[in-house]
């Protein structure tokens, strides 16, 4: 217990002293509650202020009411683009062409075409063209209904069936993405926090030739393993609490119910998040630790276990991309965690027997992990690697 | 006391083996410095490296105060103070955070750790040193950090290897100082060097190793006699140089 608490005591101490390598490994926490406070900015922005949008329009003189009523909910015309957006609304172009016999056809109750021209593929289009196309069907329905009326038929004939969609999801899609995007960012700060301190605490050791005095002393490889394993966790740990109690307060800045959604990370969730993230961080440290034991220099180190971070984002990506899951995906490391944390930001209840299988097989994953490196430490290879 | 009988060492890669050690005997003493001599890549680093456990011999023992490296490599090490090959300091800690570092894995601690560093800075007269950081430390007060670190907890046997490389003159003194006191108290200490005034100004038993075998071992002058020369250096070359020497 000596021996193990000099250790610990010795890797905190370096970790700590590290200024630059703790910068980076906290810079994360910072930038996320920043970064969600922006981005939900931008979606209440988009979805509840109604930006203006800019159409080119042609023969506009031909149906001015239908202009005017566009107008009023902010869709106006190219020629009135602010000098400083006109690049902008000029490249991602949305046309909308008025025939010339619009007035003649709506006096005599003929269809007309009215032809909306613009590229779908342009993910920022995607608003504007719903709301332009809800507005021009708006006021044609309108007229429709006009028309019924004045020859004394109820419009509600047209509808016999109302269909009440009564969605579960989050009422905004933009907010799953986010959620998802969170639950991202909280395993990669899981994998990426510790990293340079694990790398110093182990390649970083063999080039500054401390570790062949260190393997000389009267102390079993496990123990030099875990003091580091503790060291590295702990760092990526302490930049997750910061990050979530940021992440909290950025919250409290963001009036979410303008869009209808409700996030917040209260104390239920916190706890939560933290019960699955914390055996992340164990798992990841103790996987950077392998690999850069086993590179032979500092450099080599770095970019394996840079390899090493494709892993946990790589994971939710494809998961996002599956119809089914299969079940065994709840109880594996990382997928598991994923999956949890998903229905924790959608505010469904905690399946806690899953979290205590994914949190256990994590676990077991490192000290499997753990055992297996301080068998490969005594092993003569590592030794024969210090010169 | 250190006993290594009949080392056998090979390193085996995919293309090919090199023998390290072949069939390495000697004794050190307690009370008694001893020098293994030889040439580069003789298989003196192999040979101390076996005698920490780090490496596991192909055959043979080693046996320090009785206790077997194969069998307790940690009982060992608990008996040994290392000064390794090559020997790195923590640079984010002082001097003094490393020595109580390396005090508490052997499992040293309170007051009587606290007295042993203080008593290692004194006799190494290092105390101004003691609350520096590491880093930018010169080559000589690395060494007597190293030192330290080793000699903390007062092992009964002393290994170092080449630990006067890259010392000036005052810092080597210090070092044979040291290992001089060391040896009054009834220490066992071997050190492995090639600087041969160094080894016959301060060994009472020299071991000369070549090719991983015992070439010759006695007393510089023995070796000297042996040889027929009047200098160690002459008597080294001679003794490890020919096919005709004293081991063959």
């Amino acid at each position: 217990m000596i021996q193990f608490k000099a250790l610990l005591i010795k890797e905190l101490r370096e970790a700590f002293r590290d200024k630059r390598a703790l910068m980076v490994a906290l810079s994360m926490s910072f930038l996320l509650p920043i970064g969600l406070m922006v981005a939900f900015n931008i979606i209440i922005e988009k979805n509840v202020d109604n930006p203006a949008i800019y159409v080119k329009f042609t023969g506009s003189e031909h149906a001015p009411k239908l202009i005017e009523s566009l107008k009023d909910t902010n869709i106006l015309s190219f020629a009135d683009v602010p000098a400083e957006n006109k690049r902008q609304w000029d490249l991602q172009s949305i046309e909308l062409v008025i025939p010339d016999t619009f007035a003649k056809d709506m006096a005599t109750g003929l269809p007309i075409d009215v032809i909306l021209r613009a590229d779908s593929n342009e993910q920022s289009l995607l608003t504007p063209l719903m709301r332009i196309k809800a507005n021009v069907s708006a006021y044609s329905t309108n007229i429709g209904y006009k028309r019924l009326i004045v020859r004394g038929v109820d419009p509600k004939l047209l509808q016999p069936i109302v269909l009440q969609e009564q969605d579960m999801a989050l009422p905004s899609s933009t907010v799953m993405i986010i959620s998802l995007f969170l639950g991202l960012y909280l395993i990669l700060t899981a994998f990426m926090s510790g990293l340079s301190i694990s790398i110093d605490s182990s390649a970083g050791e063999r080039e500054r030739n401390v570790l062949e005095m260190l393997l000389c002393q009267p102390v079993t490889t496990l123990k030099i393993v875990l003091a580091k394993l503790f060291c590295s966790s702990s760092v990526s740990i302490l930049a997750i609490v910061v990050m979530l109690v940021l992440t909290s307060i950025a919250m409290d800045f963001v009036d979410l119910t303008k869009i209808g959604a409700t996030f917040s990370i209260d104390a239920f969730t916190f706890i939560a998040l933290l019960m699955l993230l914390i055996p992340l961080c164990f798992l990841a440290s103790a996987l950077q630790l392998f690999l850069s034991f086993q590179a032979k220099s500092f450099k080599e180190a770095q970019s394996t276990v840079t390899m090493l971070i494709m892993v946990p984002s790589f994971i939710p990506f494809v998961m996002s991309m599956m119809d089914s899951k299969p079940v065994w995906l709840e109880w594996l490391p990382i997928s598991g965690q994923s999956i949890i944390m998903e229905d924790l930001f959608k505010g469904l209840p905690v399946d806690w027997a899953t979290l205590a299988i994914t949190s256990s097989s994590t676990l077991i994953l490192t000290v499997a992990v753990i055992l297996g490196l301080a068998q490969i430490l005594k092993s003569e290879k590592v030794v024969m690697s210090l010169s | 006391m250190i006993e290594v009988k009949n080392l056998h060492k090979s390193f085996i890669d995919k293309k090919n083996t090199v023998k390290a050690l072949d069939g390495l005997s000697f004794t050190a003493k307690d009370g008694e410095i001893t020098g293994i001599l030889g040439p580069n890549g003789a298989g003196k680093t192999t040979c101390l490296r076996t005698l920490y456990g780090l490496l596991k011999a192909d055959e043979g023992s080693v046996l320090v105060d009785g206790l077997n490296v194969l069998e307790d490599p940690l009982a060992v090490r608990q008996q040994l103070g290392v000064f390794p090959d090559k020997f790195g300091l923590y640079e984010r800690l002082t001097a003094y955070e490393q020595v109580d570092y390396f005090a508490s894995l052997h499992g040293m601690q309170g007051a009587k750790k606290k007295a042993a560093i203080a008593q290692i800075f004194k006799d190494l007269d290092m105390e101004e040193l003691a609350h520096r950081k590491t880093v930018g430390f010169s080559q000589g007060q690395r060494m007597k950090v190293t030192l330290a670190q080793a000699l903390v907890h007062q092992p009964k046997n002393f290994v170092l290897d080449e630990p006067t490389r890259g010392l000036d003159v005052m810092s080597t003194r210090v070092l044979r100082n040291h290992l001089a006191k060391f040896k009054e108290k009834g220490h066992c200490i071997l050190f492995s060097s090639h600087v041969m005034q160094e080894v016959a100004a301060l060994c009472d038993r020299v071991i000369i190793v070549s090719n991983g075998k015992l070439a010759a071992q006695g007393t510089p002058q023995e070796l000297c006699d042996l040889a027929g020369e009047k200098l160690l250096e002459d008597a080294f070359v001679k003794l490890i140089g020919s096919d005709e020497g004293v081991a063959a």
